[in-house]
């Protein structure tokens, strides 16, 4: 995926490497781990949707026990979005002094790189640093002479989409069956190897170098001051330049597609997944007006999800798509609950019989039943989003759902279609 | 004594010293005193988090409101054991108590005040103040969807098909089994668990039981009738020859002293006397003819069953019993209700069943020639001829087994035209087997016709009657299709006889006297209760057809076999309101018909019995079937597929599906809406499920993956408990299935044959196999006393003994705290076959046999 560049103006504290490496850490020791805490949260603004929350830190950090970790989370669950891997590629120094201070900050003297065990490039970006970091005496024993011992170590993973939900990342580290845990309790009592432990994306960490070698004020100012900072997106579909840009929280939705070339050419937009395989569809009205943000997307039933925002033309099926994404999200399941194994599934079939036209009356209401019971006994994000796409393609093109259910003739055209 | 020196040494030593105690490294004799709190908190720390029994329940307690009581609970605990410490049931499938909760079957939702989330109550902590809500209406609704989404993959039944159907739920499987072992007198006594009379119902039952049989599916279903008659023959036959007494279903109880007063010796009253005695009362059954038997001597000819042969036998196993007959005597004319009260009876069951024929509601029924068909019947099993029968010409009218008699017996009689008329299709036919029997000896059927008028003679005498011909309208709610006349297409059958048999109902005049308190219903029935079988009078129980109108014998025989149960409640004073609603909670029974036909089966058509050629059978009150012999009765017996699950009255899931309505409530039309569910699987989330294949290669351990619900017990018992870990999920999605790697057999697995995942399995997905090693030899010179088989074993068959520390392993953590395990409160399959096994053998609530104990050292040289 390629690096878009931002238009003018937007902050660019991710992908932009930093002038001067080692900074952050350096400015993390001397505020000791009391004193970072303090300038995060001070970029946070205290927001509960900050892009950098600091309350699992503080809580690892108060965690009794002496044994405690940090994991930095490269792994992406969609198996299409490469943000994070290019953000390693980028800007690999402010993620592995990321890790440091966060190791710093709780008090712990291992810190370990989850990443996809096939992005070689991102892994050896990822080493040149830590190699270089050991030479100077950023990392190792006398970490950036603080006194305490950091080490760095990078976990390459491979297997299903469910790694990158932060229970069965840690259980996927430690070599166990990758199925995810109930929280509470929270990694930040009960982690890796049981231990208290800090799992942050590696944006996240990214962010904290830069409000450390920068001005959390600064930060503070970037993006919505609901939840500040920027997001990596990942913009593709039916897009005239399709790639990864770095977008400051609350842009329109409409902003990032002009900043991405906007629609190709011939092509009409219909809508937006927002989100990923689980994410939600926002028709192409609802653009303009719809902030890329948590609290944003959460008004039209989308999320951020994986960061991907796929533009959909008027080629495409809504329903059909939908009933792909359910069935895509039925079969990474990894098996653990009953509402996710057998509950997505249903959904997948539900959804199938609106594309078959085969759907009865009672379907629509039966989707939003098990929509409703699977998200609220869900154990992990996986089953609670699932239903994303089929809700919010019933919340917007009810009619293309209905019409092939209506009509039987249209069940033949629909089969014959596929 | 080591206990009592510890404790001041370590209060006495220097905090530095303590330290040493506390840190395992042994190495932090020269950190500041300060750390000693914070060394003591990360030990202590360690002992809370360890997240199994053994820890410690000592921590600080405090106040929680769960389902508005104030209930203690301690730090560390579960939300889900303070809730089952107090006697709050909250249903779980995926939980177990030895291990850490799991969180996969989200069954044990709970609502907390604050969380926008329902919480897994199994795996999150209990805080203080929090106020908990375990039954609210939403987590209802989502365990219940939870329910069906089992169900919809859930490609298994619970009890078979056969037993389901059966109005006396019989357990078939069970009787034909040991039929196939040639164990007649045991398959008789199983039979008499449910029904007491094997051989009378082996020659009239309608076996509403085959018609369902998943036998079916292969070839033929089983001739479960014909199988239970021979063994049924069998016991009479043990009796008549050689004066053995028949099997008793139960342990016969002591004489309780009170006296019941049963009016009606037919099936009901004869089930119900049999049962009360078994119960240990004294029974008196009072009988209007001059012999026992109600319908089943005076109603059903002679040759279908033999009056002296099987009828008396039969009943033979009341008397033995105790039971007294006092013939003779009806009630009504003879004694009332309120005059048994008066001769001591405690409890009275009147059973008095349908005598009252229904009248054809046409002119002319009054006419000289028109017979009630069971005064027909009557007289013929009297052993009369009915007068001027012979060469008459003869109509019935009806379509039931009345009906049939009237015609077959009629052609014995020597009728010269016999015809049948029924008013429906003769698939709607209650008798519709019989017919073809009928036809071959010599009588005439035609159906869709009804009649309109009797015609007559200047003497009011029959000879004829008019018809008129019926088209099938919309269903009824008996789910045959209504007849309708057919304008026009009137016909007339000349004929001297005409036998009316289109049903009877009860003769209720005995009520209006010596019976205050005793109500009829609007069909002119006895009112009672269904399932408490009391009627308004106090002490005064109805069973059978006068509470039910005429229905077939085994369902009688099924009421009052229940209505025993009630009456015996009520003489041990317990509170049938209570019993009552119990029994609707427990009754419905699940219906379970599995889809999957059994292709792998070898094809074994039915054995079918033969009869005597029709030209003979018609002029004889011989019984005309020729019974099985031996091995042909244990043949058919074999073709059984055994299809009941081994966990039934074990299973969690089936106990919360009728908990919450997921079972044979979701195939009721007011629950789906008309969508017409058919089985289990079929429910609101019905859709692909999957069809597993029975591993049965294992010696102890049986596995059925269709039961299997994925709540991963096994699993984490296996691994975790006992250290093999034999199973895993494996696959994903909705593939998802917790079994052995690559679905390899047990065998090849690390497994040890511990049981302890069948003992955990809330299914039957895993089954302890039936054990045919009695004894194992261990061969002590290779015994290393690693232990380890005392801490695998599941049922605390093996000590350790003095030579413990011997043993290469460190003994002082075991591996499994086998104590506590004791004490975990659990009914499962394993254990409540132990509990009936070693019963006697308990102390302080634990199970144990004093001669496994292995010699311990005099206590005064413990310790040393």
């Amino acid at each position: 995926m390629k690096h878009l560049p931002a238009p003018k103006g937007w902050a660019q504290p991710l992908l932009q490497p930093s002038t001067e490496p080692w900074a952050g850490l350096r400015a993390a020791v001397a505020a000791g781990p009391q004193g970072t805490l303090q300038r995060l949260e001070g970029a946070a603004r205290h927001q509960p949707t900050a892009r950098v929350t600091v309350e699992g830190w503080r809580a690892a950090s108060n965690a009794t026990g002496s044994e405690r970790y940090v994991v930095g989370h490269a792994y992406e669950g969609d198996p299409a979005v490469f943000t994070s891997r290019l953000l390693l590629e980028a800007n690999a120094q402010s993620v592995v002094e990321g890790l440091a201070i966060a190791a710093l900050t709780i008090g712990a003297t291992e810190a370990i790189l989850a990443v996809r065990a096939d992005e070689a490039a991102a892994i050896r970006a990822a080493e040149t640093v830590i190699a270089a970091g050991l030479r100077d005496g950023h990392l190792g024993l006398n970490a950036a002479g603080s006194g305490h011992e950091i080490t760095i170590s990078i976990h390459p993973l491979q297997g299903s989409s469910m790694i990158s939900e932060p229970t069965v990342l840690l259980k996927a580290l430690d070599g166990k069956r990758g199925q995810p845990e109930q929280m509470p309790p929270y990694p930040s009592s009960i982690g890796y190897r049981g231990k208290p432990t800090v799992v942050s994306r590696v944006a996240t960490l990214a962010a904290a170098t830069w409000i450390l070698a920068h001005d959390a004020a600064a930060y503070a100012e970037i993006g919505d001051p609901a939840q500040p900072g920027t997001l990596l997106v990942q913009v593709g579909g039916s897009i005239a330049q399709p790639g990864i840009i770095e977008v400051p929280t609350g842009t329109t939705l409409a902003d990032i597609i002009a900043a991405t070339g906007g629609v190709s050419r011939g092509a009409t937009l219909k809508a937006l997944l927002v989100g990923g395989p689980a994410g939600g569809f926002i028709p192409a009205q609802l653009l303009a007006a719809t902030p890329y943000s948590d609290a944003g997307l959460a008004t039209v039933g989308a999320h951020v999800g994986s960061g991907a925002i796929l533009a959909l033309d008027t080629t495409v099926a809504i329903p059909e798509l939908a009933a792909m994404l359910a069935r895509w999200s039925a079969d990474e399941a990894c098996g653990k609950t009953i509402p996710c194994r057998i509950g997505t599934r249903r959904l997948a079939e539900i959804g199938q019989r609106f594309v078959d036209g085969l759907a009865g009356p009672a379907d629509a209401a039966r989707l939003q039943a098990l929509a409703a019971d699977v998200a609220d006994s869900a154990l992990c994000a996986h089953e609670r989003l699932a239903p994303t796409p089929l809700l919010t393609g019933v919340r917007y093109f009810e009619r293309e759902f209905y019409s092939v259910a209506a009509t039987p003739v249209a069940a033949s055209t629909a089969k014959g279609r596929n | 004594m080591a206990d009592l020196l510890d404790r001041p040494a370590l209060s006495d030593v220097p905090p530095s010293s303590a330290l040493k105690v506390g840190n395992a490294a042994g190495v932090a004799h020269a950190a500041p005193t300060g750390a000693t709190h914070v060394s003591d908190e990360a030990a202590v720390e360690r002992l809370l988090s360890t997240r199994s029994p053994q820890r410690p329940q000592r921590t600080p307690a405090f106040y929680v409101e769960v389902d508005g009581r104030q209930l203690e609970a301690f730090e560390g605990q579960t939300i889900l054991e303070v809730c089952r410490a107090n006697g709050i049931e909250v249903p779980t499938l995926c939980y177990d108590p030895k291990l850490p909760g799991f969180g996969a079957c989200r069954m044990c939702i709970v609502d907390v005040e604050g969380c926008d989330q329902p919480q897994i109550s199994c795996s999150a902590h209990v805080e203080p103040e929090q106020v908990i809500a375990t039954q609210t209406e939403r987590l209802r609704e989502i365990r219940r969807t939870n329910l069906e989404l089992i169900f919809s993959d859930h490609n298994a039944y619970c009890l078979p098909p056969c037993q389901n159907k059966c109005p006396s739920h019989i357990d078939i499987p069970g009787f034909l089994k040991a039929n196939a072992e040639s164990e007649f007198r045991e398959s008789a006594r199983i039979f008499k668990r449910t029904i007491p009379f094997p051989s009378i119902l082996g020659r009239v039952c309608p076996a509403p039981c085959e018609d369902h049989c998943r036998r079916d599916e292969v070839d033929e279903a089983i001739a479960i009738r014909d199988s239970h008659r021979y063994a049924g023959d069998q016991v009479l036959k043990a009796m008549w020859d050689d004066d053995l007494d028949p099997p008793v279903p139960f342990e016969l109880q002591p004489k309780s002293g009170k006296r019941v007063a049963v009016i009606g010796s037919g099936p009901s009253g004869a089930s119900a006397a049999y049962y009360l005695l078994v119960a240990g009362h004294d029974v008196t059954i009072f009988e209007k003819d001059p012999e026992p038997g109600g319908m089943l001597r005076y109603g059903i000819p002679q040759y279908r069953l033999p009056k002296i042969e099987v009828l008396d036998g039969e009943y033979q196993s009341i008397t033995r019993l105790g039971g007294r007959f006092e013939c003779g005597k009806m009630l009504g004319r003879d004694f009332t209700v309120a005059d048994l009260k008066g001769q001591g009876y405690d409890a009275v069951v009147v059973a008095i069943g349908c005598y009252d024929t229904n009248d054809l509601g046409i002119p002319g029924e009054d006419a000289e020639g028109v017979i009630d068909g069971l005064d027909y019947l009557h007289t013929a099993a009297l052993g009369l001829t009915y007068p001027d029968h012979a060469g008459s010409r003869v109509v019935v009218v009806g379509g039931g087994y009345t009906s049939m008699d009237c015609a077959r017996t009629s052609v014995r009689q020597g009728a010269k035209e016999v015809t049948l008329v029924y008013r429906r299709d003769m698939k709607d036919m209650p008798a519709a087997d019989e017919v073809h029997e009928m036809i071959e000896e010599g009588a005439r059927a035609i159906f869709q016709a009804g009649p309109t008028r009797v015609i007559v003679d200047a003497q009011n005498r029959v000879t004829g009657l008019e018809f008129i011909r019926m088209q099938l309208g919309a269903p009824d709610a008996s789910g045959r299709r209504r007849p309708e006349p057919a304008p026009g297409t009137e016909f007339i059958i000349e004929c001297d006889r005409i036998l009316k048999a289109i049903g009877q109902g009860p003769d209720m005049t005995w009520a209006s006297v010596g019976a205050d308190g005793v109500a009829t219903t609007k069909n002119g029935r006895l009112k009672a209760d269904a399932v408490t079988f009391q009627t308004g009078r106090d002490g005064v129980f109805g069973a059978g057809d006068l509470r039910n109108g005429a229905t077939t014998v085994v369902a009688s025989i099924a009421d009052g076999r229940r209505c025993a149960y009630a009456v015996d409640a009520y003489l041990q004073g317990l509170d049938l309101a209570e019993i009552r609603n119990r029994q609707t909670l427990a009754e419905p029974q699940p219906e379970f018909l599995s889809i999957v036909p059994f292709t792998g089966e070898v094809k074994e058509p039915r054995l079918r019995l033969r009869a005597l050629p029709a030209e003979e059978r018609r002029n004889d009150y011989v019984q005309y079937e020729i019974p099985y012999s031996k091995p042909e009765v244990m043949a058919e017996s074999t073709r059984c597929l055994q299809c009941t699950c081994e966990a039934i009255g074990f299973c969690d899931l089936r106990r919360l599906g009728i908990e919450y309505g997921t079972t044979l409530k979701s195939l009721e039309k007011e629950h789906h809406g008309g969508a017409g569910f058919r089985s289990i699987t079929e429910n609101r989330w019905t859709g692909a499920n999957h069809d597993y294949v029975r591993d049965d290669s294992h010696a102890f351990i049986l596995r059925e993956p269709s039961r299997c619900i994925d709540c991963g017990r096994c699993a984490n018992v296996c691994a975790e408990v006992v250290g093999a870990a034999c199973y895993d999920f494996m696959r994903t999605g909705f593939d998802t299935l917790v079994t052995t790697a690559l679905d390899m057999s047990l065998n090849e697995s690390p497994c040890v044959s511990c049981g302890r995942c069948a003992e955990t399995c809330p299914t039957g997905a895993l089954m302890p196999k039936p054990r045919l090693l009695t004894k194992y030899e261990v061969d002590e010179s290779r015994c290393i006393l690693c232990g380890i088989c005392v801490d695998a074993c599941p049922y605390d068959a093996l000590r350790s003994g003095f030579d413990f520390e011997l043993a290469h392993v460190d003994r002082s953590e075991p591996m499994i705290d086998l104590i506590a395990l004791s004490k975990l409160e659990r009914t499962s399959e394993a254990t409540f076959i132990r509990g009936e096994s070693d019963w006697e053998n308990t102390v302080a609530g634990r199970r144990y046999d004093k001669s496994r104990e292995l010699p311990v050292l005099p206590s005064n040289l413990r310790g040393r």
